[in-house]
C-alpha cells in the first residue's frame, strides 16, 4: 500500500521544527527515521495532514559525555549508538539494545529519538532508559523542558510529550565507575521484533556486594516498565545464580497483566521476562565484576 | 492532486542527477521504479520488513519503501542497476553468479545492496557476521546459504586482491634493463 | 505388478549407461545476469502507454452480507477512471476458474457477500496506486456482519452458519478410501500407535506477490496478459473464460517470476480484476497484488488439517497398516478440490510395505481465504504425520527409529512397487540413502555431545526423518476422489520447439515461463548433450500463449523431467532431418552417420571433408532446397510434446487410483538442535539431507532447491502460521506477524546425492523441486521432542513456538 498524501515541511534546525509544529497544530508529526511512521502510513493506519521532517537539522545528531552525563540528540540513527566503541564500559547494554533494533537499514535510518517518541511497548531503547534513569529533552514554543524517562511513557505510542513539542535529546547520568550493563531480548526469529527485553544496570561495591541495580523491561507491558521488586531483591546483595533467580520470581510476579499477541500470550511474556531479568542481571554482574 | 503539492527534487542515481516534479508522498522505491525506470528495486512487502527494496543512500542501506523521494534530494543514491561498471559485474553480483545464490532473483538485488554495504563496513566478516547483516532480508527461494557463500567469496576476493596489493611493485622495464645489461 | 490400463508406459526401457557431457555438470545458471543486475522484467516492471494502476478495497469482514456500497465520491475523485463493485464487474467477468466437481462458486469481486477478511469486494483504476487506494478510502459499504465459522470443528457443528448457502453444510466433501485389507493387519497387530497430530496453516509467500497487466483491444476483439501466473498454457483458456473472452483472443505473455511454491498456478483473480478494469476504461491497467493483499487473499494457504492417525505394528516393529482421518479447513472457497489430499495418496505409505491404508477426508468450509497448494501439496503434511507415527512406534515399542525404518523399506528389488493406494514407484534404494546420511552424521559424536549436555541441564536432540518425495504430476489426482468421470485436466504435457538457423545458431522455445528454477539452464545442458554443442552456444527464448504449444507449466515438482523428455523428442526429429540432408550430401546412409562435436560424421571416417558442420546444414536446409533430398520441405526445426512418461487411470470403484505420480524420489534428513528449555528457543547445530531424485542435471541448482525447501520445512516446523482470529479476522496480513525464516534461522545444509535413474523417464531424471520441504518437518520435530525427552515431551502440532514448547515442558497440552 501507498501512503495518503499530506503537506511536507522540511526544518533545518530544532527551532525551525518546534515552530511548524505549533504552526500547523493537531495534524502535524515529526518525520525522524520514518522507520516505523511511514510503516504506518503506508498501511493508511494514519493520515498526518502536515509532516514536519527534522532530517535537515543536523544539530540533532550528537553523542556527547561530558561532566558525568552522556548526550544523545535526538535525531542520532540507532547505528551511530551501536557502533560507538566510546559508549563501551558501563554502557555496553545501551550498545546491545541499539543493536537489536530492526535490522541493518532499519537502524541507518530510524533514530534514537524516534525509538523513543515512537513509544513502543516492545521497542529496545525505552527499557535502557528506564534502566539508565534518562531524561528527555522536550522543546516547545516556551523552551526546554525536561522529563525523566520514569514520565516520559504514559502507554502504546503515548508519551508525555505535548503536540507541538520537539524531543531533542536524551540525558543520561553515567552509571558509577564500575557498573555494567546489559540488554537481552527473545524473539521468536533470531532478529526481529522482541517478544520481549531486559536492560539491566549493575554497580558493585568494593567488597562485590550489589550497591545498585535498576532494571527495564520491554514487551511486557503497556509501556516499557521498571523491574522495581527484582531490583529489590538484589539489592544489598552478593551476585549469585539463586539471587538471580529470586529475582526473576520477583519481576515476574510483579507485571500486571502482559499483553498477549500473535506470538506469545501474556502468561508466556511474564515467564520470559523472569527468564530475562535473571540472565540480564547476571550478564551486567558479570561485566561490572570484570571492570572492577 | 493540486500544483502546489508538487515538489521539484534532484535526486542522483548511480552518479546522475536526475530532477523529478513529485507529490511529497511519493516513495523512493516508487521514484526509482515508476518515474527513473530503474525497476532493478524490487517491492516486497511495502510494510518495511522484507528488503527486496534496499538500496543505498549515501552508501547506507535503506528500506526505499520506508523513505519519501523528497527526503532524498541532495543524497547519492545507488541501486543494482549502478553496480556493474558496463559488463563487468560488480564483485559481489559475480560472486552471486558463481555460488547460484539465487533463484527467482527478486529479493536479489536488496541483498546485493545489503551486502555491498556489510563488505565496506566490515571487508572480512565471519558467517555470523554475514547472517546477521543479512537478517534484513528475506529470501523465499535459496536458504541463505548459498548467499552467505557468495558474500564470503566476494570478501576472500577483495582480501586477495588487498594482499596483492601489498606485495612490492616489480617495475618490469627496470627488471629488463637489468637483466639485458642495458 | 498388474497395471490399470497403461497410458505410455516405457517400463521396459534399460537404463542408459553412456557418458554425459553435459547434464550432471555444476555450470552457472543462465538466468542469473540478468536477475542479479536488475534486467530482469517482472510483471511490476511492465508499462504501458496510457496504462492505469488497480487497488482493491478488502472485507474488513470474515462473513458479511453486502446491503449497499456507494462509491460516488471515488468516482468523482481526479485521477479515477473506472471503480467496479462485483455487481458492475458482472457484465465485464464470470467467475473465477474452479477444478472442483462441488458448486463452490467464486467471483473476483464478492457480489452479494463476502466470505473471507480479505476478500475483494471494490476495485478501482487510476492514474497511479496512490490515487487508487485513495479513492478506496472514499467507498462506503453498508454492512450486515454475519456469525463468521472461524475453524473447521465449529462449522460442522449442526446449524453452523453456512459459508454458502447453496450447499447444506460446511462440509463440501466427506468420503473414505479403503486400500487393501485394512481391518484385517489391525485385527492381526499386536498394537495400535495412535497419534492426534495437528498441522498448522500456511502461506507460500513468495517474494513476489501475485498480479497481471491486462490490456484489452476491443477494436481487435483481443486482450493481452503479463502475469506471472505460470501455468499459462495450461489454464489460460479457462482464466479467457473468467473474462468472457474466445481462449485464442487472449494472449499471455511469459513472465520472469519471482517465486511461487504453489502460489501462482492459476492467477484467476488477478487476471480478471486487471482485465475488468482494462475492459471498463480501454486503458491497460496493471493490478500488482502488495503483500497484505498477498497474505490475506492469494488463494494459496497450504492445508490446516487435524488428523486421528493410527499404525497398525507387530511387536518386532513390522508396520503393517496405516488409518489416518482428517478434518481439513479448506477457507471459504475449493478452486482445486481436495488435490492435496489426493495428493498424498501418491506416497502415503511412505518408503515403508505398510500393505493397507484406509485414508478419511472430510474438507470443511470456513470464513478463511481458500486453501489450494503450497510446495509439497499435501504431501509434506503425509510425511509428517508418518514420520510422527512412526517415532512414536520406536518409543512405544523400545525400538531404535532407524532400525525401525531400515526394517520396512521396500528393498532396491521390489521396484517398480505398487502401493495400497495404487500408486507406483519406480524406483529407489533407500537402506543406501540411509547409509549415506548416517554416514556423514557422526550420530555417535552428537550422542555423547547430548549426554554431556544433559548432564549440564542442556537439551540437544537429533531427529532422522527418511521419507519421499513423490515428483511428475499426473492429473487425475484432480478428480479421483469423486466417482464421475474426469473432463477437463487429463495428461499434463510439456513442449519445447528447436530451430536451427542457417548460421548453425540452436534456439529452443519453451512455453512455460521461469518461476524460481533454472529452467533455461537445464533446456541449454539438455539440447547441449543431444547436439554435442557447449551449452552456452544454445539461445532459450520463451513464446506466449497465442503461439503456445501444450504446456502444462510447472508444479509437482515435474520441469526438469517434462523438459527433458520434451527437448529429446524435439533434438530427435531434428536430427532426424540433419542425417537426411547430410546423408544426401555425403552419399552415405543416414544409419552411417553419427553427430559429435557439433558436425556429422561418417562413421570410422574421422575426416573433415567427410563431414558437415550443424551450420552447414542449417545452411543448406534453410536456403538450398534444391540441394535436399527430393521432396523435403526447406527449413530445420522440430517441436515435441512430451506427455507422462508412465501413468494410467484409476479404476472406476477408485480402489486402485492407478499411476498418477510415479517418478518417486526419497531422501534422509538428519537435524541436531539444542533447545533453550527456558525460553523455548531453539538452535540448529547440525543440517544434513541425503537426496535421491535420479540423475542430477545440475547438482549445485538442485542443491539449492533442497537447502531451499529446508529452510521453508524450518518455517513451517517452527515458525510460520496463517492465524485468524475468533472473529475470523486475519492476524497475520504483514511480514512482521507471519514469520519467514531469516538468514540467522538457518543452519548450514550438508546435502548428499545417491543416484537411482528413473527408468522411466529420459536420462533417468527425477524431480527435485519440493523434497527438502516435504522432509524437514518431521526431522526438525523429531530433534526437538528427541532433545526434551527427558521432560517427557510429545509434539503433536506446528508450528512449534517458543511458547509452546514451554508449555509442554511445563506438562500441559500445547
Amino acid at each position: 500500500m501507498k501512503p495518503p498524501s499530506f503537506r511536507y515541511f522540511a526544518a533545518r534546525s530544532a527551532d525551525e521544527a518546534v515552530g511548524l509544529l505549533a504552526e500547523h497544530g493537531a495534524g502535524a508529526r515529526v518525520l525522524a527515521g520514518g522507520q516505523s511512521l511511514v510503516q504506518e502510513m503506508n498501511a493508511r493506519r494514519v493520515a498526518p495532514e502536515v509532516l514536519v521532517d527534522v532530517n535537515p537539522a543536523a544539530e540533532l545528531a550528537f553523542v556527547r559525555q561530558e561532566n558525568g552525563t552522556l548526550s544523545i540528540g535526538a535525531l542520532t540513527r540507532t547505528s551511530q549508538v551501536e557502533s560507538d566503541a566510546t559508549l563501551d564500559g558501563s554502557l555496553t547494554g545501551l550498545r546491545e539494545a541499539a543493536a537489536r533494533v530492526g535490522h541493518v537499514a532499519v537502524r541507518n535510518r530510524g533514530t534514537v529519538g524516534g525509538n523513543l517518541a515512537h513509544a513502543d511497548p516492545a521497542a529496545n531503547l525505552p527499557p535502557v532508559m528506564l534502566a539508565l534513569d534518562a531524561e528527555v529533552v522536550a522543546r516547545g514554543s516556551g523552551g526546554d523542558r525536561s522529563i525523566s524517562a520514569a514520565n516520559f511513557f504514559l502507554g502504546p505510542h503515548r508519551t508525555a510529550l505535548a503536540p507541538a513539542e520537539l524531543l531533542t535529546e536524551v540525558r543520561l547520568p553515567l552509571p558509577p565507575e564500575g557498573a555494567g550493563s546489559a540488554f537481552i531480548e527473545v524473539s521468536r526469529r533470531d532478529r526481529g521484533w522482541g517478544i520481549a527485553g531486559a536492560a539491566a544496570v549493575v554497580a558493585l561495591d568494593r567488597e562485590g556486594g550489589i550497591s545498585d541495580a535498576r532494571i527495564g523491561l520491554s514487551g511486557v507491558g503497556p509501556t516499557a516498565v521498571r523491574a522495581r521488586p527484582a531490583e529489590e531483591v538484589v539489592i544489598g546483595e552478593r551476585p549469585s545464580a539463586e539471587l538471580w533467580k529470586a529475582a526473576a520470581g520477583a519481576a515476574a510476579a510483579a507485571l500486571d497483566a502482559p499483553p498477549s499477541d500473535v506470538h506469545a500470550s501474556g502468561r508466556y511474556r511474564r515467564h520470559l521476562a523472569g527468564v530475562l531479568v535473571a540472565r540480564a542481571l547476571a550478564a551486567a554482574a558479570d561485566r561490572a565484576e570484570r571492570r572492577n | 492532486m493540486h500544483q502546489e503539492d508538487i515538489v521539484i527534487v534532484t535526486l542522483k542515481v548511480n552518479g546522475v542527477e536526475r530532477p523529478l516534479a513529485v507529490e511529497p508522498r511519493r516513495l523512493l522505491c516508487d521514484a526509482l521504479r515508476e518515474d527513473l525506470g530503474l525497476t532493478g528495486t524490487n517491492l516486497g512487502c511495502e510494510q518495511g520488513v522484507c528488503g527486496s527494496c534496499t538500496v543505498l543512500v549515501d552508501g547506507e542501506s535503506v528500506r526505499s519503501c520506508l523513505m519519501f523521494a523528497v527526503q532524498a534530494g541532495g543524497c547519492e543514491i545507488t541501486t543494482v542497476e549502478g553496480l556493474a561498471s558496463g559488463e563487468t559485474l560488480h564483485p559481489l553480483q559475480a560472486a552471486f553468479w558463481e555460488k547460484q545464490a539465487l533463484q527467482c532473483g527478486f529479493c536479489t538485488p536488496g541483498f546485493l545492496m545489503a551486502g555491498v554495504e556489510l563488505l565496506r563496513r566490515n571487508p572480512e566478516p565471519d558467517e555470523a557476521g554475514v547472517r546477521a547483516a543479512l537478517a534484513g532480508n528475506t529470501c523465499r527461494c535459496t536458504g541463505y546459504e548459498h548467499i552467505v557463500d557468495a558474500v564470503l567469496a566476494a570478501a576472500d576476493g577483495a582480501a586477495r586482491e588487498r594482499t596483492f596489493a601489498e606485495e612490492p611493485e616489480v617495475d618490469v622495464a627496470a627488471e629488463v634493463v637489468a637483466r639485458e645489461g642495458r | 505388478m498388474s497395471q490399470p490400463r497403461s497410458w505410455r508406459g516405457k517400463a521396459g526401457r534399460t537404463m542408459e549407461t553412456q557418458e554425459r557431457r553435459w547434464i550432471g555438470r555444476d555450470l552457472k545458471r543462465r538466468e542469473d545476469p540478468a536477475l542479479v543486475t536488475g534486467k530482469a522484467r517482472f510483471t511490476n516492471d511492465v508499462s504501458l502507454p496510457g496504462m492505469l494502476h488497480a487497488a482493491v478495497l478488502r472485507s474488513p469482514h470474515a462473513h458479511a452480507r453486502i446491503l449497499s456500497i456507494d462509491a460516488d465520491a471515488a468516482r468523482e475523485l481526479p485521477g479515477v477512471h473506472a471503480v467496479l463493485t462485483g455487481r458492475d464487474a458482472l457484465e465485464l467477468i464470470d467467475p473465477v476458474p474452479c477444478f472442483a466437481a462441488e458448486p463452490v462458486e467464486e467471483r473476483a469481486i464478492a457480489v452479494e457477500k463476502v466470505r473471507y477478511n480479505g476478500e475483494a469486494v471494490v476495485a478501482v483504476a487510476a492514474d497511479s496506486r496512490y490515487v487508487a487506494e485513495d479513492a478506496l478510502g472514499r467507498v462506503r459499504v453498508e454492512w450486515e456482519t454475519l456469525e463468521p465459522v472461524a475453524d473447521a470443528e465449529a462449522a460442522m457443528e449442526p446449524g453452523a452458519p453456512l459459508v454458502h448457502e447453496n450447499l447444506d453444510s460446511n462440509v463440501v466433501y466427506d468420503q473414505t478410501f479403503t486400500f487393501g485389507d485394512v481391518e484385517g493387519d489391525f485385527a492381526r497387530a499386536d498394537r495400535v500407535i495412535r497419534r492426534r497430530l495437528r498441522w498448522p496453516r500456511a502461506a507460500p509467500a513468495p517474494m513476489e506477490p501475485s498480479g497481471a497487466v491486462c490490456a484489452y483491444d476491443s477494436a481487435a476483439g483481443r486482450m493481452d496478459v503479463w502475469s506471472n501466473t505460470n501455468m499459462l498454457n495450461f489454464v489460460a483458456w479457462t482464466i479467457a473464460g473468467t473474462l468472457k473472452m474466445p481462449p485464442h483472443r487472449v494472449n499471455f505473455h511469459p513472465m520472469y517470476t519471482g517465486g511461487s511454491f504453489g502460489s501462482k498456478h492459476v492467477l484467476g483473480k488477478q487476471v480478471a480484476i486487471a482485465g475488468a478494469l482494462s475492459k471498463a476504461t480501454g486503458r491497460p491497467v496493471k493490478f500488482m497484488e502488495d503483500r497484505a493483499d498477498n497474505l490475506m487473499a492469494n488463494d494459496s494457504q497450504g492445508p490446516e488439517r487435524v488428523y486421528d492417525a493410527e499404525l497398525a505394528v507387530t511387536d518386532e516393529g513390522d508396520l503393517l497398516s496405516l488409518r489416518l482421518h482428517t478434518v481439513d479447513d479448506y477457507g471459504a472457497y475449493f478452486m482445486f478440490a481436495i488435490t492435496g489430499n489426493t495428493n498424498m495418496m501418491a506416497q502415503i505409505s511412505g518408503p515403508y510395505t505398510i500393505s493397507s491404508v484406509e485414508t478419511g477426508i472430510k474438507a470443511v468450509l470456513t470464513n478463511k481465504n481458500q486453501q489450494t497448494v503450497f510446495r509439497g501439496a499435501g504431501s509434506d503434511v503425509g510425511n509428517w504425520v508418518l514420520e510422527r507415527l512412526v517415532d512414536a512406534a520406536a518409543n512405544e515399542l523400545g525400538l531404535d527409529g532407524i532400525e525401525l525404518r531400515r526394517k520396512n523399506f521396500i528393498q532396491p528389488d521390489q521396484f517398480p512397487y505398487k502401493i495400497p493406494t495404487g500408486n507406483v514407484y519406480d524406483s529407489g534404494n533407500y537402506p543406501a540413502v540411509l547409509e549415506l546420511a548416517l554416514g556423514h552424521a557422526d550420530l555417535d559424536h552428537w550422542r555423547a555431545e547430548q549426554e554431556r549436555a544433559r548432564a549440564e541441564g542442556r537439551y540437544i536432540g537429533i531427529g532422522i526423518a527418511t521419507a519421499q518425495q513423490r515428483s511428475t504430476y499426473f492429473s487425475t489426482e484432480f478428480w479421483f476422489h469423486n466417482p464421475a468421470p474426469a473432463t477437463g485436466l487429463t495428461t499434463s504435457p510439456e513442449s519445447v520447439r528447436i530451430g536451427i538457423g542457417p548460421t548453425g545458431g540452436l534456439t529452443v522455445t519453451m512455453f512455460s515461463p521461469f518461476w524460481g528454477n533454472s529452467p533455461e539452464t537445464v533446456v541449454s545442458q539438455v539440447v547441449a548433450e543431444e547436439f554435442g554443442v557447449d551449452p552456452e552456444e544454445v539461445a532459450v527464448d520463451y513464446d506466449s500463449t497465442m503461439h503456445g504449444l501444450p504446456s502444462a507449466g510447472p508444479g509437482g515438482s515435474r520441469m526438469t523431467v517434462m523438459l527433458s523428455g520434451a527437448v529429446r523428442g524435439a533434438a530427435a526429429k531434428v536430427k532426424k532431418k540433419m542425417f537426411d540432408i547430410a546423408a544426401h550430401l555425403l552419399e552415405a546412409s543416414p544409419d552411417d552417420l553419427e553427430l559429435a562435436d557439433g558436425r556429422v560424421w561418417v562413421k570410422g571416417f574421422p575426416v573433415e571433408e567427410r563431414s558437415l558442420s550443424i551450420a552447414d546444414i542449417g545452411m543448406k536446409a534453410y536456403w538450398h532446397k534444391l540441394e535436399l533430398p527430393e521432396g523435403m520441405e526447406g527449413g530445420l526445426e522440430g517441436s515435441y510434446t512430451y506427455d507422462h512418461p508412465y501413468a494410467s487411470m484409476p479404476s472406476d470403484d477408485r480402489t486402485d487410483l492407478g499411476a498418477f505420480y510415479p517418478i518417486m524420489g526419497h531422501a534422509c534428513h538428519v537435524a541436531v538442535v539444542e533447545v533453550d528449555a527456558e525460553t523455548g528457543r531453539v538452535e540448529f547445530l547440525k543440517y544434513l539431507a541425503a537426496h535421491d531424485v535420479g540423475t542430477v542435471v545440475n547438482p549445485r541448482s538442485l542443491q539449492g532447491q533442497i537447502r531451499g525447501g529446508i529452510a521453508q520445512g524450518i518455517g513451517i516446523a517452527l515458525y510460520e502460521e496463517v492465524r485468524y482470529g475468533p472473529e475470523g479476522e486475519n492476524l497475520s496480513a504483514s511480514l512482521d506477524e507471519y514469520l519467514l525464516p531469516g538468514a540467522p534461522d538457518v543452519p548450514r545444509v550438508e546435502v548428499l546425492h545417491h543416484e537411482t535413474p528413473s527408468p522411466f523417464t529420459e536420462y533417468g531424471v527425477k524431480g527435485g523441486g519440493e523434497g527438502g520441504r516435504m522432509v524437514a518437518p518431521p526431522a526438525v520435530t523429531r530433534a526437538v521432542e528427541d532433545a526434551l525427552s527427558p521432560l517427557g515431551v510429545k509434539i503433536g502440532a506446528l508450528p512449534i513456538t517458543p511458547e509452546k514448547i514451554l508449555t509442554l515442558t511445563q506438562g500441559r497440552e500445547a
